[in-house]
């Protein structure tokens, strides 16, 4: 845009460091210009001479310093105070050192003005000195009356307002500095009325303000009492004003940048009113720019209230002045500016509105390099005879420049571009390009990606909603099954439960689902609470298509574990993170809230389940289960059987052990099981009552019952006797048997047997006999459940057995009562209870 | 060991002679804060020296008068918790002497163990002292119960005081480098605490309601600077107006008053107490006093003894007080001057008034804050808006006959509000339930409706201008601005539009309201007198008729719109429009209202004897 180079003439090298933050360059009086460097030593460089005519020594480092109006006075803020330095002492002494050095001055605490801490910046309007520090809790305005009379130093305090520090989190840069202006009411109407004469003093250091502008921020009083207003904007962003004259004014905020505040000004962009700024402009410490004017005064929503635009400029922002129509900012690596007179064209038309304030907005984001580096200071632009503008520098090395910007044309730029503008441009527009492609082809990914995340959830809800359906059937088209077996791992025997998933349905399971396996004992000691008695078991898994299944294993118990039966809850579990994260979702869902579990079929592990088999002889020869290769299970049994030895040593006569019946109508079985008729095996056919005992074993041992199969195929060929032996997982040695038994209906008038097959558990341990005996009743009621409906045998209703068992059953209660009543010792009461229970399970009815 | 001992008294008394010499040096400025915090650092730092080895008796003395030093610099810099935190600790290393500290934090106990544990010996009006301080720390504080526990101690302080001190003094001539030297003698210290202490106690039970009288007479008689000794009269006035005693609260206000002139707060409340005996002249006169006390530069009359270093006002901030003692600003004082003596028919004191008030608005002296003169009390600015003030000199001006500098003050307003006027202003039923939804919405109707109301009073004023000129064409046109300005304000609720005759004292809109009320019936009969005149007869009746529906009190309105009736030969009419007037009395101006939306009776007058005659000429009805 701004073709012609601008010029940087160095005038001046000062050889110092520069602290940034705390440097200033401020024009004095004639060709005098005041450099500070955040050292105590102020430098008067004349640019006449092109040389430092003069260095003032103060007691503390420089914060600030002001001219009074006739540039008669300097007032320099340092930590310890402001000191008042009279020109005409400068002027003096240098003039008396001319050809020489520069002539030092020292500014003792005779020059104090005024003694206040940490004043951060000096602002004089009129003869009111203002000065900004921090305290504690609040930033402190104060105003000093200057005395009138040029030998008195000491300045009077008026008065102070304070504004509440808000966060000190948000401040952090104590050495940065505040800003002060002073803007006043512009006179437009009569620019020759004699009150504007009178002030005129008063305005040469304020900076007039449209009057709409004026009244719009600092409100009617402050317009009617023609009073100055002091702006400043503070570290924190905020941007705060204070009338000067009114009666009970206060400090008040503005605006916030959110970013400490560098620079205030005013511009007189888009406003022909001579001499008066239309807008103020803020610039924030990171590049955060603000325009504040008037609203139009055509339209009608606009009128009453100011139009704050605000915009981003890159930054860091380290200093900024303004001109009548650009804003100059240097970032320190750079000198940038800014054009704010963008939007003046449109400004005769009403259509003002949303488009150039649009424009306005867009213009603040492209700034134009100058090409100088390391700024840290800057003056108040000037202009000279031939109109251009010349800005005075500072630079990070010490370096004072003078940098001339070259006459900026009406209409300059927008025909003719010269062969680098062109070039450059094309350069511009292949970069566009190709930021376009990638961002077309990122579009594209994030689509794909999204159409893939639709599908999957598709499949997702499908299978919910038939998950959820099939909850009324049976049978759920996505299912578990499983089967066990023993393993010896670590010379520790545990009974492995091989899971598998069993996808019948026609959606496929897509990554994100999980298989959660929860193992649950149905018994076991009362202690332990339900979480520690449940272990939860998830398998995630990539795909599962229809018709697939998926096998995983898992530890059901240990060897002498006798915590069965164990109950498996299955259910698939889907993470919603997966669906939108990819890596994360992988982890096992933990959180409730982005998951769901759709509960499949639950399994049983019973202690049928977990038999295994021995040979009926090393089961006669050795009681206690005897396996070669496990010393540690020997040392057990030789234990067990010592103290058992020991026990019935003891002289208290006991049953070899306990035992429980099951009888059950071999017709029912066969039927149901469909022995006889559907399958007339030669073997069976010719002894049918063995075969039909050995086929009930059989069948007991290898049935798949709630899902869950046996996993001792090898010892299949055991059995081929009605006694079968085996070891319960609490290494108790059982003795399954099972036998025909005629069963005789005697006082009826016909004589009628009943052909029964009983299965009799045997054991030394109760509670294996127990858990058989409920393995193979739950065996058996699972098969009446499915034996079809017909009046079989029920003519044949044992009614005298009824009666024997009624009669038991009166019996064994009066010995529950009789055990339960008081005065019986709890030995006795368990022993009771014990036969009780033995006879109840002795002598069974029999199902038909 | 001695030599040490000696070398610390010496430094600690060299630093004493420096400050004392420094601070009658910098009395004449204000900012002696300066050398105050480089004294109390310089003590601070000597203290530490001492208390870096255990307490000790040898030493002990020393160290306890340069805690006492660096104690009245902190205080004089009002950094109350670092001296207390320093006090604490001196109070503890007594203990330690003693072998007894028994770590309490509680500062009563605290100190009444140090008392006891020191009694009898020479370092017992040490620690006298150091509670004096302590005790001064607790009134700057508002703490006043420790100080209730400790009265008996405090009193024994003074008496036994004077002795002691003497003793030392007398002791201290004879070997003067081995006897630590005090910035404030411990008296002094005490004489000040106590005066102070008996206002901020006066002025506390007062705000509670209880009768101090006798407690404050006796606070009169102690030794104590002017002002101190004006404030227990002013608060005994302030005792008796609460008791209903009125002339006698006046005679203490008075005695305030001979006692220091400058105690500008006694002037007020008198004139506070002349208001509410209706004494309008007398308080007046007393408002023109106040506020030539307030015009008075600061004070230079030389500090007592104690507040060279300590300024009574370190002490005297308790909130009660402090709201005995405020003051209205000089600004604010001449306003309501100006306001009385134009409603009070002193019109053209009222207007000098008006105008040197402008005038010191305008001035490049005037700062938004006043400095104070004795204690830094908050300045209450009791101004209304400036526009407002504007309109009411505009008003005073136009009543003075001055209708040029009038409209002068009336474009002035106008030119600055008029860019700013809404277009329309919706006004909400208050009554309504949704108050709290559209607050801000609310808020800026609000300014909308005031800024229009100023600007409407403004071309009312031009308008009333315009009619004392006897230019009737611009007081139409004017008149008629005004008018147009009012019917922008649109009430949503129909039935929220009454005849508000009296201005409602619970809300801002209420006044509002009837000030646009009245402004709208005071431009219609105003634009019908200035037809009237013109002699458009028909539009001079119906804009008379509209005003008196507007503001059926309206005098002039119903005046001329009989003379109007008359003139169109509808005398029975115009009759009973005359007799429906005189039956209302002519309202007196009120301070309830601005006085611009008052009838200011600066228009064409009829005669009412000549009405009269009018009427026995027609005869009876």
């Amino acid at each position: 845009m701004m073709e012609g180079r601008c010029a940087a003439e160095p005038w001046a090298e000062l050889g110092l460091s520069v602290k940034p933050g705390a440097t200033l360059v401020r024009r004095g009086t004639g060709t005098d210009v005041f450099i500070c460097t955040g050292s105590e030593e102020v430098y008067v460089f004349s640019a006449q001479e092109k040389r430092v005519r003069a260095v003032l020594q103060l007691p503390a480092p420089v914060r600030d310093l002001v001219f009074s109006h006739d540039k008669q006075l300097l007032f320099v803020a340092c930590r310890s105070g402001i000191y008042r330095v009279n020109f005409q002492l400068l002027s003096h002494s240098g003039s008396s050192d001319a050809g020489s050095g520069p002539a030092e001055l020292k500014i003792s605490s005779d020059f104090l003005a005024v003694a206040a801490d940490g004043v951060s910046s000096l602002l004089l309007v009129g003869s009111v000195l203002l000065t900004l520090c921090q305290t504690d809790r609040s930033w402190l305005l104060t105003l000093y009356k200057t005395p009138q009379q040029s030998q008195a130093n000491r300045c009077d305090v008026i008065g102070s307002f304070s504004l509440p520090v808000v966060s000190p989190s948000v401040q952090g840069h104590t050495e940065s500095k505040c800003v002060l202006l002073c803007v006043c009411l512009g006179e437009v109407t009569q620019p020759s009325s004699p009150a504007a004469a009178s002030d005129a003093g008063l305005s040469r250091c304020h900076l007039p303000l449209r009057p709409a502008l004026f009244k719009l921020l600092f409100g009617v009083e402050a317009a009617l009492a023609k009073s100055p207003v002091i702006l400043c904007g503070l570290p924190d962003g905020r941007l705060c004003f204070l009338p000067l004259r009114l009666p009970g004014s206060r400090l008040r905020v503005l605006q916030s940048l959110e970013q400490p505040v560098v620079f205030i000004g005013a511009s007189v962009a888009m406003e022909t009113d001579a001499g008066c700024a239309g807008c103020l402009i803020a610039l924030g410490k990171q590049g955060r720019v603000m325009l504040i004017k008037a609203g139009r005064a055509g339209s009608e929503r606009q009128r009453g209230i100011a139009d704050f635009t605000e915009g981003c400029v890159p930054g860091p922002v380290e200093c900024a002045c303004v001109d009548k129509s650009r804003l100059y900012y240097s970032t320190g690596s750079d000198l940038l500016t800014l054009g704010l007179s963008e939007g003046s064209t449109g400004r005769e038309g009403q259509e003002w509105d949303e488009e150039a304030s649009g424009s306005t907005a867009a213009s603040l984001n492209r700034p134009t390099s100058l090409n100088v580096s390391g700024v840290v200071a800057l003056d108040q632009p000037t202009c000279n005879d031939a109109g251009e503008v010349q800005l005075l520098s500072l630079s990070a090395r010490g370096q004072l420049q003078r940098i001339s910007l070259p006459v900026r044309g009406p209409e300059e730029g927008s025909n003719k571009l010269p062969s680098s503008a062109v070039g450059r441009s094309v350069g511009d527009l292949l970069s566009a390009i190709g930021d376009v492609c990638e961002r077309a082809s990122v579009l594209e990914k994030v689509i794909r990606w999204k159409n893939q995340t639709l599908k999957q959830l598709n499949q997702v809800l499908n299978v919910s909603f038939l998950l959820t359906d099939g909850a009324k059937t049976e049978e759920k088209p996505i299912r578990c099954c499983a089967s066990v077996g023993w393993s010896r791992l670590l010379q520790k025997d545990s009974l492995n439960l091989a899971c598998v998933l069993q996808n019948f349905s026609p959606y496929i399971l897509e990554r994100g689902w999980t298989l959660s396996l929860t193992v649950l004992p149905l018994s076991c000691s009362p202690q332990a609470t339900e979480e520690a008695r449940s272990v939860n078991y998830s398998f995630p898994f990539c795909s599962l298509c229809p018709g697939e299944s998926l096998e995983v294993s898992l530890p059901v118990a240990a060897a002498g574990d006798a915590s069965f039966p164990v109950t498996v809850a299955c259910s698939l579990v889907f993470s919603l993170c997966s669906l939108l994260g990819g890596e994360e979702a992988a982890t096992p869902p933990d959180l409730p809230g982005d998951c769901f579990s759709l509960p499949l079929n639950t399994l049983t592990v019973d202690w049928l389940h977990a038999l295994r088999l021995i040979s009926p002889t090393s089961a006669q020869k050795t009681l206690p289960p005897q396996s070669g290769s496990n010393p540690a299970g020997d040392l057990r049994a030789f234990l067990s059987s010592r103290r058992a030895g020991c026990r019935a040593g003891d002289g208290a006569p006991r049953p070899e052990g306990y035992s429980a019946r099951v009888r059950v109508s071999s017709e029912l079985l066969g039927h149901t099981l469909r022995w006889q008729r559907s399958d007339p095996d030669p073997k069976v056919s010719e002894s049918a009552p063995r075969s039909f005992c050995v086929s009930l074993l059989e069948w007991l041992l290898s049935e798949e019952c709630g899902g869950v199969r046996m996993g001792h195929k090898g010892d299949k060929t055991d059995i081929s006797s009605s006694v079968i032996c085996g070891r319960a997982p609490n290494d108790a040695t059982v003795k399954l048997t099972a036998k025909e038994v005629h069963f005789e209906e005697k006082s009826d008038v016909k004589e009628e047997s009943l052909v029964s097959l009983e299965v009799q558990v045997e054991s030394s341990s109760v509670a294996a006999v127990c858990g058989l005996h409920h393995a193979v009743l739950r065996r058996l009621q699972t098969l009446l459940l499915k034996a079809p409906v017909k009046a079989w045998s029920s003519n044949k209703v044992q009614i005298s057995g009824l009666r024997q068992t009624l009669q038991r059953a009166e019996i064994q209660q009066g010995q529950i009562s009789e055990a339960l009543s008081v005065g019986m010792s709890s030995g006795q009461m368990q022993r009771i209870l014990l036969r009780v229970y033995q006879q109840l399970r002795d002598g069974p009815l029999l199902m038909v | 060991m001695m030599s040490l001992l000696a070398k610390w008294t010496r430094e600690n008394n060299e630093l004493a002679f420096n400050c004392k010499q420094q601070n009658d040096e910098l009395n004449r400025d204000h900012n002696n804060l300066f050398s105050h915090r480089r004294c109390s650092s310089d003590f601070h730092k000597l203290l530490r020296k001492l208390q870096g080895i255990p307490p000790h008796s040898d030493h002990a003395q020393l160290e306890l008068s340069v805690v006492y030093n660096a104690c009245v610099c902190l205080t004089a810099l009002s950094h109350f918790e670092e001296a207390e935190l320093l006090l604490t600790q001196a109070a503890h290393r007594v203990l330690e002497l003693a072998g007894e500290d028994r770590g309490t934090s509680d500062p009563s106990v605290l100190w009444r163990a140090a008392l006891k544990s020191v009694a009898g010996t020479a370092l017992h009006r040490h620690v006298l002292s150091l509670l004096c301080l302590q005790w001064g720390i607790w009134l700057a504080k508002s703490c006043l119960n420790p100080i209730k526990e400790f009265q008996e101690e405090m009193s024994l302080l003074e008496r036994q005081g004077g002795a002691v001190w003497d003793d030392c003094r007398t002791e201290a001539k004879e070997k003067i480098p081995n006897i630590p030297r005090l910035v404030l003698d411990p008296r002094r210290l005490a004489e000040l605490l106590k005066i102070c202490t008996a206002i901020v106690q006066g002025a506390e039970r007062l705000n509670e309601g209880w009768n101090t009288l006798s407690a404050l007479q006796a606070a009169a008689a102690l030794p104590a600077p002017r002002a101190l000794i004006a404030y227990t009269h002013l608060l005994s006035g302030s005792c008796l107006a609460h008791m209903n005693r009125p002339q006698m609260a006046l005679q203490c206000f008075r005695r305030a008053l001979e006692t220091d002139p400058r105690c500008a707060c006694a002037l007020y409340q008198s004139t506070l107490l002349y208001r509410q005996l209706g004494n309008v002249q007398a308080e007046i006169q007393a408002l023109r006093i106040l506020h030539s006390t307030l015009l008075l530069p600061p004070t230079t009359e030389p500090a007592p003894a104690a507040g060279r270093l300590l300024s009574p006002s370190l002490f005297l901030c308790s909130q009660s007080l402090g709201s005995l003692l405020s003051v209205p600003s000089a600004l604010s004082v001449l306003h309501s001057l100006a306001l009385k003596c134009v409603i009070h028919d002193r019109v053209s004191e009222g207007v000098e008034n008006y105008l040197d008030l402008l005038a010191a608005l305008r001035s490049e002296d005037q700062h938004g804050v006043t400095a104070n003169t004795l204690t830094a009390h908050a300045v209450v600015s009791t101004l209304p808006k400036l526009p407002r003030l504007y309109l009411e000199a505009a008003a005073a001006l136009l009543m003075a006959r001055r209708p040029a500098d009038c409209m002068a003050l009336c474009d002035e307003v106008i030119g600055t509000i008029l860019d700013l006027l809404p277009d329309k202003v919706l006004l909400e039923d208050p009554e309504d339930g949704s108050v709290a939804e559209s607050r801000e919405e609310r808020e800026e109707a609000e300014s909308g409706l005031v800024k229009l109301l100023w600007a409407a009073a403004a071309y009312l004023l031009l308008g009333h201008c315009y009619a004392q000129q006897e230019d009737w064409k611009q007081a139409v046109t004017h008149y008629t601005r005004c008018f147009n300005l009012l019917v922008k304000v649109h009430c949503k609720n129909n039935a929220f539009s009454p005849q508000v005759s009296a201005p409602d004292k619970e809300s801002n809109q209420g006044v509002d309201l009837c000030v646009l009320q009245r402004l709208k019936g005071i431009s219609l009969a105003g634009r019908g007198i200035s037809f009237a005149q013109m002699d458009r007869l028909r539009e001079a009746l119906r804009d008379l008729h509209l005003g008196l529906q507007a503001l059926p009190e309206g005098v002039s309105a119903g005046q001329w719109c009989g003379e109007v009736l008359w003139r169109l030969d509808r005398r029975r009419e115009a009759a009973a429009c005359w007799e429906k007037t005189w039956s209302h009395t002519c309202p007196p101006l009120a301070e309830a209202l601005p006085v611009y939306a008052q009838e200011l009776q600066s228009g064409p007058l009829l005669d009412p004897t000549e009405l009269r005659s009018r009427l026995k000429e027609l005869g009876p009805l």
